[in-house]
C-alpha cells in the first residue's frame, strides 16, 4: 500500500479524529505510530508498515477467539457502584474559533494572499490569516472542493480502513463518538454525545448519545450500532486490517438502551481513553449480511453496500470512479432533522477526491485549479512553487509535523551491538549536510521519538548530533574496530575471524532517502567502514525489517496520539522493535507509564525513556519532516496540528471558501 | 565458395597485392566519413573512460608522500587500490589540504577538473574555492562546466565516470549475447535436426517476450543489484537476434564445399564451426552485435531512468536523465546527459551501419 502519509482530515466527524490518520495500518490511536519508510522527500512514496497487529490478527483468524463471553452488569448496579466522573464533550470547532478569538492576526486576509511564502515571517502571517475559521455568513456554503489523494481507497467499509487516502474519505463519511485536538487531548464530539464518564477506577466508560442522530437512509444511529460493530471488529473471520487494535483491549461494550453506552476495559490504564474510538456501521444494514460473508466484502449485498455505503457523517458517497475520482455530498439529514437544524452546517456542500498518483502530475493540478489543495514534496516546495505561475492561483503553507525519520541499528548483527559503535554511526553521520543541502534547510534536527514541543518530552536539552570524526573514531578504536589487515577497512575479532566493518543499508527507492543514505557512505568511508547502499521497494523494505533481515535501515515513525504508542517500537521483543533494542529499564516505565494516570506523573516516564534511548542510540535520529501543503487560494480555515493540518479535530471541517468569491 | 568466402580466385586480378576479406572492408569502411567520425567517436569514449580519474577527481592522479610515489586515483577503478597510507593517516577522503599539512614535501598531479562523481565538493577542500551549489542552483559555469544536480554533485564528473559504464554495458552485454547467440545459432545450424528445432524454439520464446519486462523481471530477483549484474541481464536476453543470424550462416555454409572438404580431411564437428565456419560467418553477426550496443546502452539508460539500474554511488547517464525527472527547470540535467546518449547511441548505429555496407556485398552491389 502505497500512501501519502498525512493526509487525513478530520472532519467534523468524530471518530476521525481519532484516528491517527497516519497510520494506515495502525489506527492512530492506538499506535498510531507509523513507520514511514523513507525520508522525507515525497510524500507519496511513503509507506507504512504493517504494524505487528495487522499480521496477528490476520494471523490468529478463524483460529482463536478474540473476546471472551461476559455478563454484563444491570444497568443501576453499575451507575450506582462506582463514582463517575464527568470528561469534556467538545464541539472542536466552537473551541477552535474560541482560541482564535484570543490570537493577534498578523495579516488580512488580501495581504497574506499576495505574499509569497518565502520566510517563517511570512509562513505565520499566511497562516495566521488564512488559517482563520469562517465567521458568520463569510462562508460559502454552496462550494465544492477538488481534494487530492494519492491512491485510490481500498474499501467504503469504515471498519476495513487502512490507509491514509481511507482515513481521507472515510473521516468525513464515517460516524464515530470521540476525537481529540492538536494538543492530543481526547473528547467525545459534541455532535455526537450528550455526556461522557468515566468511573473513578477507571474500568467503564459511559457514554449517553443524542437522540438527533440518523444514518443516510434516515434510520436511527443508537448506542445499538456501537455494541454491534464491536462484536464485528472482534469477530476472527472478519478480516480487519486496523481497527482492531486498541478495540481489542476492550473487554465489552453493551448498548442499555438507544443512548446509554458503557465501555468495559480490562485494566485501568491510562492509554483506555483512545481504545473506545472506532468507527461505527449501521446495525440494521449488516446485521442481516454479515454472517453469511464475513469478509464483509465479497457477498452480492456487500458488493452492493460498497457501492453505496450508508453513511453516518456529514457526508455521503454519491459517485466513485475507481482510480480516478470519488464525490461525496453533504447529507442534509446530518444537520437538519424534521426542518430543525441540530448541528451545524459543514462548509462545503461536495467534496471531490482525485486520486492522482504521480507529485509532478497532481502539481500540474493544483497550478491548473483541477484540484484545490496538495502535500508539497520538498523539492516541489523549494523550487517549483515560488514562481507567478502558482502564486497566481495558490499560497502554500508549512507547520512542524511530529514525524521523524532516522537510521535503525540492527543491535543483534556484530556490528551494531555496541552502544559504543552507534553512538560512532551518530557522530561520523554529517547531519549539517543532510539538513542543508539535501533537506533545503527546511527541516529540523530529531533526537528521539517525542518531539521538544510535546508535553511527553524530555526537559532536560539533548543536543543533536553534529559530525565529529574523532569522536566517531575515537569510539570505534575502544570498541574494537581497527583496520588490523591494512586494506583501509576496520575490522575486528570475532569468534577467531576478522570480520570487516562493512555493512549495507536498505531504504525504498526515493530520491532523498537515497541521497541520504549515500551520504552516510561517504561520511563513514572516511572512517574507513564502508557501507553498501540498496534501494528496495517500499513493500521489500517492510518484509525485511518485519523479518529482521537487515543490517541498517533507513526510515521514519508518524506520531500517534499517545506516547504509549511508542511501546511497540522500544519494549523488549515487541512487534515494531525492528532494531532488537532490550532494556528492562524502559520495558518497566512503559509499563508505569500505561498505569500512571496523573499526566505530569506519566510525562516523567516518558521522557526518562527518551533520555536512556538518546543515551544508548539504538537509531541515529535525523530530522523531524514537516508539513508542506499547496493551497488554492480559495480556500481558508486550514490549520496545523504536530499530525498536520487534517488529522485531529476539527481537521478539513474547519476549511471553508469565502462566499464573495 | 560462397560470395563472403575471402578469395582471390573469385575475382578479377588486380594489380595490387591481394587483399583479404577484413582489409578490404576497412578499406570501404574508411571511405565512409559519417562511419569514420562515429568510430572516431567512440574511440574517444573509450579514452574518456580510461582516463576518467584523471579527467575528473578529488584524488591525485599522482602524488609523493612521505617519500612513496602513490597513485591513489585508482581508487576509482577498484576501491581496494586505494594506498592504505591515506586512511591510516586519516586523510579522510580529503588530498589536497592532508598531503600538504601532513608532509610539506609532497607534490601531487591533480585531475584535470577537481569534482568528484560521487560527492559535492565541500568547502575549501580545494583550498580557496566554496563548496558546490546544490537544490537548483548549480547552472553551469566556469567551475562546474556541466553544472550540479540537486544535492551538489558535478554533472561533468558524473557524466566522465559514467562513461565507463555505459561503454562497459555495450560490451559486456553484446560480448556475452554474442557468446550465448553464436554458439546456440552455430550448433542449431550445423547440427540441423531436432537440435536445430528446438533451439529455433527457444528463440522464439524468448523473443516473445517483451525485453523491457523481462529484464525488470529478473531486476526483482536480484538479491544485491550491481552494475555487472544489470550486464548480465542485458546480455541473457539480447542473444536472440544474433542467434538467428547465426544459424542462417552455419546453415548456408555447413554443405558448402569448403566444409566438405574439411570434413573430408577428418576435422570434427567442434573444429569446422570454430575454425572454418565461423570466420566466414563473422561478418553478417557482427553487425547486429554493434546495433545491439547501442540499444544495450539505452536498455541501461532506460532501466537507470525508471530507477532499477546500479545502486548509488555508481553513476550512470540513465540516472542523471531521472534525477532530471522531478526538477524539469534544471535543464543541465536533461541536456547534457541526454546529448551524451543520443550521440553515443547515434554513433554505434552508424558504425554499424558502415560495418553492414563495408561486408555485404550484396549491399554494396545494389548501390552500383
Amino acid at each position: 500500500m502505497r500512501q501519502r502519509i498525512g493526509h487525513q482530515r478530520h472532519t467534523t466527524f468524530p471518530r476521525q479524529a481519532v484516528l491517527s490518520w497516519r497510520l494506515p495500518a495502525v489506527f492512530p490511536w492506538t499506535a498510531a505510530v507509523m513507520l514511514l519508510v523513507g525520508c522525507g522527500g515525497d510524500p507519496d512514496a511513503l509507506e507504512e508498515m504493517t504494524p505487528e497487529s495487522t499480521l496477528e490478527s490476520q494471523g490468529s483468524a478463524g483460529q482463536e477467539r478474540l473476546l471472551e463471553p461476559f455478563d454484563p452488569p444491570p444497568l443501576d448496579d453499575l451507575l450506582g457502584s462506582a463514582t463517575w466522573i464527568d470528561r469534556p464533550v467538545l464541539d472542536p470547532l466552537a473551541r477552535l474559533r474560541e482560541e482564535q478569538a484570543g490570537e493577534k492576526v498578523l495579516a488580512t486576509a488580501a495581504e497574506a494572499l499576495q505574499m509569497a511564502n518565502d520566510s517563517a515571517e511570512a509562513n505565520a502571517k499566511i497562516l495566521s490569516a488564512l488559517g482563520r475559521l469562517a465567521e458568520e455568513g463569510q462562508a460559502d456554503l454552496s462550494a465544492s472542493v477538488n481534494r487530492h489523494i494519492p491512491a485510490d481507497i481500498g474499501s467504503t467499509n469504515p471498519i476495513l480502513i487502512s490507509s491514509t487516502s481511507e482515513f481521507d474519505v472515510l473521516g468525513l463519511t464515517g460516524f464515530g463518538l470521540f476525537s481529540f485536538d492538536h494538543r492530543m487531548e481526547p473528547f467525545a464530539l459534541a455532535d455526537a454525545v450528550v455526556s461522557w464518564q468515566t468511573s473513578a477506577d477507571g474500568l467503564h466508560d459511559k457514554i449517553v448519545l443524542r437522540d438527533d442522530l440518523v444514518w443516510s437512509d434516515g434510520e436511527p444511529i443508537t448506542a445499538h450500532d456501537v455494541a454491534f460493530t464491536f462484536q464485528v471488529i472482534m469477530d476472527p473471520r472478519v478480516p480487519v486490517p486496523a481497527v482492531r487494535s486498541g478495540t481489542d483491549q476492550l473487554r465489552w461494550v453493551e448498548a442499555y438502551d438507544d443512548a446509554t453506552l458503557v465501555f468495559f476495559h480490562k485494566e485501568p490504564f491510562a492509554t483506555n481513553v483512545w481504545n473506545i474510538n472506532f468507527p461505527v456501521l449501521p446495525k440494521h444494514v449488516y446485521e442481516t449480511t454479515w454472517e453469511d460473508d464475513p469478509t464483509l466484502k465479497d457477498s452480492s449485498a456487500h458488493v452492493r453496500l460498497e457501492q453505496q455505503p450508508v453513511s453516518g457523517g456529514p457526508y455521503e458517497i454519491v459517485e466513485r470512479t475507481r482510480g480516478q475520482q470519488i464525490v461525496l455530498k453533504r447529507r442534509e439529514n446530518w444537520h437538519t432533522l424534521n426542518g430543525e437544524q441540530v448541528r451545524e452546517k459543514p462548509f462545503f456542500e461536495e467534496i471531490r477526491f482525485r486520486i492522482i498518483e504521480d507529485p509532478n502530475t497532481s502539481l500540474l493540478a493544483l497550478k491548473a485549479g483541477e484540484i484545490d489543495e496538495m502535500i508539497l514534496v520538498p523539492e516541489q516546495w523549494t523550487t517549483q512553487t515560488s514562481g507567478g505561475d502558482y502564486y497566481e492561483r495558490n499560497t502554500k503553507a508549512t507547520a512542524l509535523e511530529w514525524v521523524s525519520f532516522h537510521f535503525g541499528w540492527n543491535i543483534n548483527t556484530p556490528y551494531f551491538s555496541d552502544r559504543r559503535v552507534r553512538r560512532a554511526m551518530s557522530y561520523a553521520f554529517d547531519h549539517e549536510r543532510m539538513l542543508e543541502k539535501l533537506c533545503y534547510g527546511l527541516y529540523e534536527p530529531a533526537t528521539g521519538s517525542f518531539h521538544k514541543t510535546a508535553w511527553m518530552a524530555t526537559k532536560k536539552k539533548l543536543d543533536p548530533y553534529r559530525q565529529d570524526l574523532d569522536a566517531a573514531e575515537n569510539l570505534l578504536d575502544e570498541a574494537g574496530w581497527i583496520d588490523h589487515d591494512n586494506d583501509g577497512i576496520r575490522d575486528k575479532e570475532i569468534n577467531g575471524r576478522f570480520v570487516p566493518f562493512e555493512f549495507s543499508i536498505l531504504t525504498s527507492n526515493q530520491p532523498l532517502r537515497v541521497a541520504i543514505c549515500t551520504l552516510l557512505q561517504e561520511s563513514l568511508d572516511r572512517i574507513g567502514v564502508r557501507v553498501n547502499v540498496r534501494p528496495v521497494e517500499a513493500t521489500v523494505l517492510q518484509q525485511f525489517t518485519l523479518e529482521r533481515k537487515f543490517e541498517a535501515y533507513f526510515g521514519g515513525w508518524g506520531t500517534g496520539t499517545d506516547p504509549d504508542t511508542t511501546e511497540n517500537i522500544w519494549r523488549t521483543g515487541a512487534g515494531r522493535n525492528f532494531v532488537g533494542y532490550s532494556n528492562p529499564e524502559v520495558d518497566r516505565l512503559y509499563e508505569e507509564g500505561r498505569r500512571e494516570l496523573d499526566r505530569a506523573k506519566r510525562a516523567e516516564k516518558y521522557a526518562r525513556i527518551q533520555e536512556i534511548l538518546y543515551d544508548d542510540q539504538p537509531y541515529t535520529w535525523l530530522y523531524w519532516r514537516n508539513s508542506f501543503y499547496g493551497f488554492s487560494k480559495d480556500l481558508r480555515g486550514y490549520v496545523f496540528s504536530p499530525r498536520g493540518p487534517y488529522n485531529y479535530s476539527p481537521g478539513f471541517s474547519s476549511l471553508w471558501k469565502p462566499a464573495d468569491q | 565458395m560462397t560470395s563472403d568466402e575471402p578469395s582471390n580466385e573469385s575475382r578479377p586480378p588486380c594489380q595490387q597485392a591481394a587483399r583479404g576479406f577484413w582489409s578490404e572492408a576497412w578499406r570501404r569502411f574508411r571511405s565512409r566519413k559519417l562511419s569514420m567520425a562515429a568510430l572516431g567517436f567512440v574511440l574517444f569514449l573509450v579514452l574518456v573512460a580510461t582516463f576518467a580519474p584523471a579527467i575528473a577527481g578529488t584524488k591525485p592522479v599522482i602524488c609523493r608522500y612521505k617519500g612513496t610515489i602513490y597513485v591513489p586515483c585508482l581508487a576509482y577503478f577498484d576501491r581496494t587500490l586505494e594506498p592504505v597510507i591515506f586512511a591510516k593517516d586519516k586523510f579522510r577522503g580529503t588530498y589536497p589540504a592532508n598531503l600538504a599539512e601532513k608532509d610539506p614535501e609532497s607534490w601531487a598531479i591533480w585531475p584535470l577538473v577537481f569534482q568528484d562523481p560521487y560527492r559535492s565538493v565541500r568547502d575549501n577542500e580545494w583550498p580557496g574555492e566554496p563548496a558546490n551549489p546544490a537544490r537548483d542552483q548549480g547552472a553551469p559555469s566556469s567551475r562546474n562546466l556541466f553544472g550540479t544536480d540537486q544535492y551538489g554533485v558535478d554533472v561533468f564528473a558524473k557524466m566522465v565516470h559514467g562513461t565507463t559504464v555505459a561503454l562497459l554495458v555495450g560490451f559486456v552485454s553484446m560480448g556475452l549475447a554474442g557468446t550465448i547467440g553464436i554458439t546456440i545459432g552455430a550448433t542449431a545450424g550445423y547440427c540441423g535436426g531436432w537440435v536445430d528445432m528446438l533451439a529455433s524454439r527457444l528463440i522464439e520464446v524468448v523473443m516473445c517476450i517483451p525485453t523491457l519486462v523481462l529484464i525488470l523481471a529478473l531486476v526483482a530477483f536480484v538479491d544485491k543489484p550491481s552494475i555487472w549484474k544489470t550486464m548480465a541481464i542485458i546480455g541473457l536476453t539480447g542473444w536472440t537476434g544474433i542467434a538467428r543470424l547465426a544459424r542462417a550462416e552455419f546453415l548456408r555454409l555447413r554443405s558448402s564445399e569448403f566444409v566438405m572438404a574439411a570434413r573430408a580431411a577428418g576435422a570434427g564437428p567442434l573444429r569446422i564451426m570454430a575454425r572454418h565456419i565461423l570466420p566466414n560467418a563473422l561478418a553478417p553477426v557482427l553487425v547486429p552485435i554493434t546495433f545491439g550496443i547501442a540499444s544495450a546502452i539505452l536498455i541501461e539508460s532506460s532501466l537507470s531512468f525508471l530507477g532499477f539500474g546500479p545502486p548509488p554511488p555508481s553513476v550512470s547517464w540513465g540516472s542523471l536523465l531521472n534525477d532530471a525527472r522531478s526538477n524539469l527547470q534544471m535543464w543541465w540535467l536533461v541536456v547534457f546527459p541526454g546529448v551524451a546518449i543520443f550521440l553515443t547511441v547515434l554513433s554505434y548505429n552508424l558504425v554499424g551501419e558502415g560495418l553492414q555496407e563495408a561486408t555485404d556485398p550484396r549491399l554494396r552491389e545494389a548501390r552500383k
